[in-house]
């Protein structure tokens, strides 16, 4: 998604939001994410989970502007986020694009067809190594 | 035990193979399936938003905690892009 960000950013506004773990330690947690010292347990409170987002964005370095789903899991519930989900909405403030359930249907190659069909296909830059989460 | 009751538990038994190794393939591996039918198959119906639908509107906090936006504010100038997912 850094790197559809990167091309399109001219074009379209971007928005990360963070929503609850999807392998806390406490929960399903994956040997990759022990790999990769990514460990974290269910964020109980909203401090917890500014933290975790915070620590996501200092070491990946990700670049796309960023909000964090309250307690209440407000976004989550609304958009049916959890794990991953891409949406797109468009200038009036409807669904123009919604993404499946990731990750066996997160597909940013919809997105940047959406994008690309909308604004043209758009390969300029060549970022860094680009984060697989969020 | 009669004929029809050894097919039958012999079929239960084929499906609950099958369905393991199903899971275990979806789930990454054996010790998986368990996170998979208790975390993620609950959820997996889940999407009820499709293209020309209002996109809800709901508060987000920032990233360094200090204050709150809804989402509907960055909308309404150009498409916008919302990719949901956690660290993990």
């Amino acid at each position: 998604m850094v790197k559809i960000y990167n091309d399109y950013k001219d074009h379209a506004d971007f928005l990360t939001v963070y929503v609850r773990e999807a392998h806390p330690t406490d929960e399903w947690q994956m040997k990759s994410n022990v790999k990769e010292d990514v460990c974290y347990a269910q964020p109980k409170t909203l401090e917890q989970r500014v933290a975790i987002a915070k620590d996501f964005v200092q070491r990946q370095k990700y670049p796309l502007p960023f909000g964090i789903d309250d307690m209440n899991n407000a976004a989550d519930l609304a958009y049916s986020a959890w794990p991953e989900r891409l949406y797109i909405l468009d200038e009036h403030g409807r669904v123009a694009y919604a993404g499946g359930m990731g990750p066996f249907n997160y597909n940013p190659d919809e997105v940047r067809a959406w994008l690309a069909k909308r604004f043209g296909a758009v390969t300029q830059t060549s970022s860094a190594a680009a984060p697989s989460e969020p | 035990m009669s004929r029809f009751w050894k097919w039958t538990l012999g079929s239960f038994v084929g499906l609950l193979v099958a369905a393991f190794v199903g899971l275990s393939f979806m789930a990454g591996s054996p010790k998986d399936v368990y996170g998979l039918v208790r975390y993620a198959l609950p959820h997996m119906h889940r999407g009820k938003l499709r293209a020309g639908d209002d996109a809800p509107d709901v508060k987000l906090l920032t990233l360094d905690g200090s204050s709150h936006f809804h989402l509907r504010e960055r909308t309404g100038a150009r498409p916008l892009v919302v990719i949901f997912g956690s660290y993990t």
